[in-house]
């Protein structure tokens, strides 16, 4: 290519090499946008613009401005989901977050026989599907043939057969919530485990030494080095509770009235029983606005965590 | 227990027997649920009204049967299959082309890209439900399975570009600038270079989004309308509305046929399963 006397070949040549290097790199990306500029950003926007458009998807898109959100605010039922979806982020980080610290810690702090099986079982229920684990859920808490009030008739305890977990205002919340510990916890404890993995062995022995084990190990040396993944725990939580659907929805469809609706929920039925496409698109709005949110919320932790080391 | 652990290894101490007890209830915990069906599933109708809880007296495959027939199993199973096969063949090669550029052919336009493919990995598919099922209508998509995976590819892809990129990133430049020097095209280093070497996150992005795909109910409960196209998912989740649980050993029948490549995937691949989860949430 460094042919002093024929530079024009050479020159010829490099512009070639190196379009076929821009048409290659131009091909390879090019899939993967167009998958995401028709079903991601094209939709994105087409939500923003629903949004203000008051549309049943027959008829004319008419402009109605913020009315949708306006009416939104107003909405019962969209104000409970919002509710329950931030119950729901509040007592996942209070009880699901702990618990798998508590069982990320024990599993690797005494590493024996058990510590490999136990952490296989406690991931397996992540991945079953969400119909499966809804419909232990209903085995569990169904007010016919349900394991927890056949339990309360064998035994002759009404007050555990009279009980309807599903059916009444204030227990079916828990009864939901009660499954997704059991499926969802499973995901925090590996993160943990593997987070706790990481804390160096000096660390370990130096606190071996000093004669801080166990508990005050836990608390003094481990909490402390988890501040950051257990905020991001904190952030996922919240960002999944925003999404939440398949459990409630089919354990409950949401009900009683509104005690277990949640955003998901309210716009499935706003946008696909209701035919309302934008107020639906508007509580899509909202969601994204709220996980956005969060997301940037966790960046800037991350960020600062960068700095800090 | 520490009986008989003889001398080579140290005695457990009190406290590590307490502890490892608390963590095998709540192991039992996990798998006493999971159970359930395998007890319910081999009663008939009568049996189980009666005596839910004692061991089946034989094993009866009569309910297997039954509830092929009543939920048409063998069309669900066909119908989740194609969906998780084409999400599989609709993500893994836009993300592994894209992660290998973003990795290997990096400029100020690619490093573009890969942040607007990024971004795609925090948007929630709830947000963009209407538009895509609107979006459906006017192609011709709607209740089609292809009007199922297709969105589920796009919403794929940003995870496991990122993953594919890390992954390439991670290989030594050598071996492709070695396969260039001896005249190979840029597609051809890819494909017969680098690509098999990137088996392990191709075997991960596989198992994971035919995991995903198999197990999918809020997709697939707008997308799908016709009977004859519904999921497994879908027909599971109808079942138990149809009866509630008073169908207890047909529907345990048809819960573990769901359920079974899930979990039998993830005995097999737990260890990738889990390494591959962590990845996404670890990596920064």
């Amino acid at each position: 290519m460094s042919n002093h006397s024929q530079p024009t070949i050479g020159s010829a040549i490099r512009k070639k090499t190196e379009w076929d290097r821009k048409i290659f790199v131009a091909a390879c990306i090019f899939p993967a946008l167009l998958f995401l500029g028709l079903f991601m950003y094209y939709p994105i926007v087409e939500t923003f613009r629903l949004s203000f458009m008051k549309s049943s998807g027959l008829g004319p898109e008419i402009f109605v401005g913020l009315d949708n959100y306006t009416r939104l605010f107003k909405d019962p039922e969209f104000l409970a989901g919002l509710k329950n979806v931030f119950a729901w982020a509040f007592w996942s980080i209070i009880i699901q977050i702990p618990l798998a610290f508590y069982i990320a810690f024990s599993l690797t702090f005494y590493v024996n026989r058990f510590t490999k099986p136990l952490r296989i079982i406690y991931y397996l229920a992540n991945v079953l599907p969400s119909a499966i684990t809804a419909m232990l859920g209903k085995f569990i808490f169904s007010p016919t043939n349900g394991i927890l009030n056949s339990l309360g008739t064998t035994l002759g305890w009404n007050w555990l057969s009279d009980l309807d977990f599903l059916g009444n205002q204030s227990l079916a919340f828990w009864s939901v919530f009660t499954i997704a510990t059991w499926t969802y916890t499973g995901f925090p404890i590996i993160y943990l485990m593997a987070r706790i993995e990481q804390i160096s062995k000096d660390i370990k022995e130096a606190a071996e030494l000093d004669g801080v084990t166990g508990w005050k190990y836990a608390f003094y040396i481990v909490l402390p080095n988890l501040t950051y993944p257990l905020t991001i725990l904190a952030v996922l939580c919240t960002i999944g509770s925003l999404k939440l659907f398949d459990l409630p929805y089919m354990m409950t469809t949401g009900g009683p009235g509104y005690a277990t609706v949640t955003l998901g929920i309210t716009l499935y039925r706003h946008g696909f029983i209701n035919w309302q496409y934008g107020k639906a698109s508007a509580i899509g709005v909202v969601i994204f606005l709220l996980s956005l949110a969060f997301t940037i919320i966790q960046f800037s932790w991350q960020h600062k965590k960068g700095d800090g080391q | 227990m520490s009986a008989f652990k003889g001398f080579s290894r140290p005695r457990y101490g009190v406290a590590e027997v307490a502890s490892s007890t608390i963590l095998i209830m709540f192991g039992l915990i996990i798998v006493f649920p999971l159970v359930l069906p395998f007890l319910f599933v081999f009663k008939t109708q009568l049996e189980y009204a009666y005596t839910p809880w004692s061991f089946p007296k034989s094993l009866i495959w009569k309910n297997f049967k039954e509830a092929w027939e009543a939920v048409q199993i063998g069309q669900g199973l066909k119908n989740t299959l194609g969906v998780s096969l084409g999400a599989i063949v609709c993500t893994l090669p836009p993300a592994a082309l894209a992660g290998y550029v973003f990795a290997r052919y990096r400029s100020k336009v690619t490093e573009f890209c890969f942040y607007a493919i990024l971004i795609g990995y925090f948007v929630p598919i709830q947000m963009v439900l209407i538009p895509l099922f609107k979006f459906n209508i006017a192609v011709g998509l709607t209740d089609t399975l292809p009007g199922l995976f297709l969105p589920m590819a796009a919403f794929n892809i940003p995870f496991w570009t990122l993953i594919y990129r890390s992954f390439f990133q991670s290989l030594p430049k050598d071996l492709a600038d070695a396969a260039r020097i001896d005249g190979a095209g840029h597609g051809k280093v890819f494909s017969q270079v680098m690509l098999p070497l990137a088996t392990p996150a191709t075997m991960l992005a596989f198992i994971l989004v035919f995991i995903a795909a198999w197990s999918d109910y809020f997709l697939s409960l707008i997308m799908l309308n016709s009977q004859a196209l519904f999921t497994m998912q879908l027909r599971v989740s109808q079942f138990l509305n149809a009866y509630g649980t008073d169908r207890m050993p047909r529907y345990a029948a048809a819960a573990i046929i769901s359920s079974a490549p899930t979990v039998i995937l993830y005995i097999i691949g737990h260890r990738w399963i889990i390494q591959g989860t962590l990845m996404g949430a670890i990596k920064e």
